[in-house]
């Protein structure tokens, strides 16, 4: 999971502006620490999309699983499997 | 250091957040950037003009559509219609309270010559002015990303326009919105909006206005919850078409003018549609010291739709003096 994680980090890094010195706990809300707002957020699902080949159902599309790196890293391993 | 400014795009060194590769003399952004391909665009636009075939016709209207009345947009309708003719467009003008007569003439001018229906978007203008003085009070309301695509007041104003033109296309039972975004804005050009993203994003602009200080509990702002639960899972798709068609200022410009369109009258570079601009542009500067049009200016010139040296003279222009005082009186700001 680690690599998936990482890549989403650098993704959020050389995308969104992030400082590259923020400490960003792995349960840490994107939207809620100025990092992610929702259009950063649909273009974040377009990269996942299409860098790991997957559709995220409506049904997923929520804050549990979207609004942090290890729920998002969490749902691509559910949807990849 | 010595500012640097990327030699493919009008980012430069001395804007936060931007670093120019000293090797290639370009900003990351130009470093990793993949432009749409022709083929790209053409399998784009099939794909938009597949959707109008398949959902359209079902609704009060095909297409909400976002029009300032500046030239982006007016330009879109026009295209749009003489593309699809058979599209039923609702055209709606937000009335920010700082919209130019001029703006409000040519909506109206575009709508009668493409057969749209025109719709003001109408809110009392304090509550607007306090929305707005209390954006440009602000600060960090917005992520970081945002804060260089607009500015604070910018964004809030455009947050209200989405939540309500979703709001009015699921009313409508409209199977589309669409903004007139250039490549510089639009991250996608076909967005399909989800019941739960739309419950999302309501949220995260709800936090935001709270972060300025706004609570919105009649949902002036916000899409109306009542609205959203009366919608099945499926929501409108969002489309840009403006980011798939060539993108050239002077040309628009001058087709719009050749049907009718009147060139504003307003001493503002980035607008030509909302006397507020001058002053929100400023406020921000002022505030983070990032100009809101740098990354927009970028991304045109970096797709090849506008010169490098005619971008920097946008952006280095003087913002006017004289709309920023007018739009600070109204807001009762210094």
């Amino acid at each position: 999971m680690e690599p998936i994680k990482n890549d989403i980090l650098d993704y959020l890094k050389d995308n969104s502006f992030m400082d590259t010195n923020i400490g960003l706990e792995d349960n840490d809300s994107l939207t809620q620490n100025g990092i992610m707002d929702s259009i950063g957020l649909l273009e974040l699902m377009d990269y996942i999309c299409e860098k790991y080949a997957i559709e995220v159902p409506e049904d997923m599309l929520t804050p549990e699983n979207f609004d942090s790196l290890q729920g998002i890293t969490n749902l691509i391993v559910k949807l990849v499997k | 250091m010595s500012r640097i400014v990327c030699k493919k795009c009008v980012l430069d060194s001395d804007m936060p957040g931007i670093d120019i590769n000293e090797e290639s003399g370009l900003c990351h952004f130009c470093e990793t950037y993949v432009p749409f391909s022709a083929q790209e665009k053409s399998d784009y636009l099939e794909k938009m003009e597949e959707l109008f075939r398949e959902y359209g016709g079902r609704g009060n209207y095909d297409v909400v559509f976002a029009l300032s009345g500046g030239k982006d947009s007016s330009y879109t309708l026009h295209k749009l219609k003489n593309e699809y003719p058979f599209l039923k467009v609702l055209a709606v003008q937000f009335d920010n309270g700082f919209i130019s007569d001029n703006a409000v003439e040519n909506a109206k001018k575009m709508c009668e010559l493409t057969g749209s229906d025109y719709f003001k978007l109408t809110m009392e203008n304090e509550v607007l002015y306090e929305t707005f003085r209390k954006a440009a009070e602000s600060r960090d309301a917005f992520p970081r990303l945002a804060k260089y695509r607009a500015s604070d007041i910018c964004n809030t104003c455009i947050s209200i326009i989405k939540q309500k033109l979703i709001e009015e296309a699921i009313v409508q039972d409209a199977p589309f919105i669409m903004f007139a975004f250039t490549p510089g804005q639009s991250p996608n050009p076909i967005i399909p909006l989800k019941a739960n993203f739309i419950r999302w994003s309501r949220s995260i602009f709800e936090k935001q206005l709270q972060k300025i200080g706004v609570e919105d509990k009649d949902e002036k702002f916000l899409i109306k919850n009542e609205v959203i639960e009366s919608m099945g899972k499926e929501g409108p798709r969002m489309l840009h078409p403006l980011c798939l068609w060539d993108y050239n200022e002077g040309q628009i410009l001058e087709s719009l003018v050749e049907i009718g369109w009147n060139p504003p009258d307003l001493n503002d570079s980035n607008s030509t549609n909302c006397t507020l601009n001058s002053f929100a542009c400023q406020n921000h500067l002022e505030k983070y010291g990032i100009h809101p049009y740098a990354f927009d200016i970028a991304g045109i010139v970096r797709s090849g739709d506008m010169s490098r040296e005619e971008g920097l003279e946008k952006l280095h222009q003087a913002l006017s003096q004289p709309l920023i005082e007018e739009a600070a009186k109204k807001l009762n700001c210094r």
